[in-house]
């Protein structure tokens, strides 16, 4: 059975890729409607924390809860975890809504109206343009910024996992993305955002968290200017 | 949670939609295997006896090149766009990606191996009405041998670097005994051995079959890890 939780922690959280420590024991939780801002130079570790969070790796050591249980069966949550890379991780040669559509049906929505609803409920993010038809690999670095953010907002999850969400869109898109992310806010998802974009930042997050070198630097409750 | 046969179905779907749109796999495998069977029989066709003794071993060559390209390619497609980590991220079972993948190669490879069979049956000009069965059954349990090995070799390549050089290197040493015993079994089919004589190496055909796709589903997961 789908689990579902309020708070996401990681307890002294260690991943080594070779000789490189990625994350040196990182601990913290994260809270249902909050935005959480991570913010760190180049190489620090955003982007390992979030990949460990959505399950695609296992830590070298600690430990992920999902609530009170630990994410030992990973399959149990993967369900209710979203997330957004670095690349669109969707098939190139089929369209946005081909994409989306079969997302949704791996997602476990097996109705099609259903399916169609979801996809409606994307079009603020993804817009009405042509491109929804083409093949993936045709498309601007911001229409695959926007079909890859729509890729993990589809099955509405508990867990949303962005990183770099803002790289590539325009003003329109950056506008559509922060409503978005209020309402998925509101919903009471657990958000975590990775960007360099401050000003995006500063205007949707409600804590910032910095790392440093692999660590948690430091938290405050809310975003600075 | 997504039962394993539907999810299972599901990728296959999925990589067959891609393929049939693109062709890109049917045409350069399909193309190579036709090669392969071309240049053999301008190379070794001396006579009919001697045809039918060395025409296996060509349909298995060309099955075997062909099929390294089309685990490639199909795994490409996982990698372009990181769209396996993707297919990961969601909660089906991460052995109906191995089994989708797998159903959907050795249904392109079925298709390319049987025409390489009818070309190597027009060019080394075998006589296929009684043994056709035989010859095709072996062909398709190689292939599904075959498949269920490359596919998890295939993986591989999504996440390493020395992708073709893992794929040719590692993948054509374990395929060897299927090989063999494929072009074993096909030549004595062509020979007149009956159904009863040739049960050894039909035998023989589904242990390799069944002990790489028990490997398979054991190791998939593994290999495809962040």
């Amino acid at each position: 059975m789908a689990a579902d939780f309020e708070q996401v922690s990681v307890k002294r959280l260690v991943k080594t890729y070779g000789t490189t420590r990625a994350l040196r024991g990182v601990s913290h939780s994260f809270c249902a409607g909050e935005i959480t801002h991570l913010e760190g130079e180049n190489g620090s570790g955003k982007s390992t924390l979030l990949r460990l969070m959505a399950l695609l790796g296992r830590p070298t050591s600690g430990e992920i809860y999902f609530g009170d249980e630990p994410a030992s069966e990973p399959q149990r949550f993967r369900a209710q975890i979203g997330y957004s890379g670095h690349e669109p991780m969707v098939y190139p040669d089929l369209s946005a809504r081909e994409n989306l559509d079969l997302f949704a049906r791996f997602y476990g929505y097996r109705d099609k109206d259903e399916r169609l609803k979801r996809l409606a409920r994307l079009e603020e993010l993804l817009g009405h343009g042509a491109y929804l038809g083409r093949p993936a690999r045709t498309y601007s670095r911001g229409q695959l910024q926007r079909l890859s953010l729509g890729r993990a907002l589809l099955h509405s999850p508990r867990l949303l996992l962005l990183d770099e969400p803002t790289n590539g869109l325009d003003r329109e898109g950056l506008e559509r993305l922060g409503r978005i992310l209020d309402q998925e806010r509101a919903r009471g998802a657990i958000i975590l955002l990775v960007t360099h974009d401050e000003r995006f930042a500063s205007a949707v997050c409600d804590r910032r968290i910095r790392i440093h070198h692999g660590k948690i630097l430091d938290a405050d409750a809310a975003p600075g200017p | 949670m997504m039962t394993l046969l539907r999810a299972s179905l599901l990728v296959a779907e999925k990589d067959l939609r891609i393929e049939f749109r693109t062709k890109e796999l049917l045409s350069a495998a399909g193309l190579f295997a036709a090669l392969v069977v071309f240049i053999a029989s301008l190379a070794f066709y001396l006579d009919p006896t001697e045809a039918r003794r060395i025409a296996p071993g060509v349909v298995y060559v060309a099955a075997a090149f062909s099929g390294v390209l089309a685990f490639g390619r199909s795994f490409a497609r996982e990698r372009e766009f990181e769209a396996m980590r993707g297919l990961r991220l969601t909660p089906i079972p991460r052995a109906a990606i191995y089994l989708g993948k797998c159903i959907a190669t050795f249904a392109m490879l079925s298709l390319i191996n049987l025409g390489a069979l009818l070309l190597v049956a027009l060019f080394f000009h075998l006589d296929l009405e009684r043994p056709l069965l035989h010859v095709a059954a072996f062909l398709l349990l190689t292939t599904a041998g075959f498949t269920a090995a490359g596919c998890l070799f295939g993986a591989l390549t999504v996440v390493t670097r020395a992708r073709d050089l893992i794929l040719s290197v590692v993948l054509f040493p374990l395929l060897t005994p299927a090989i063999l015993i494929g072009v074993v079994g096909s030549r004595e089919a062509l020979d007149g051995a009956t159904g009863s004589e040739l049960g050894v190496w039909y035998l023989l055909l589904s242990a390799f079959f069944a002990l790489a796709i028990g490997g398979g589903l054991t190791l998939f997961e593994l290999l495809i890890e962040d």
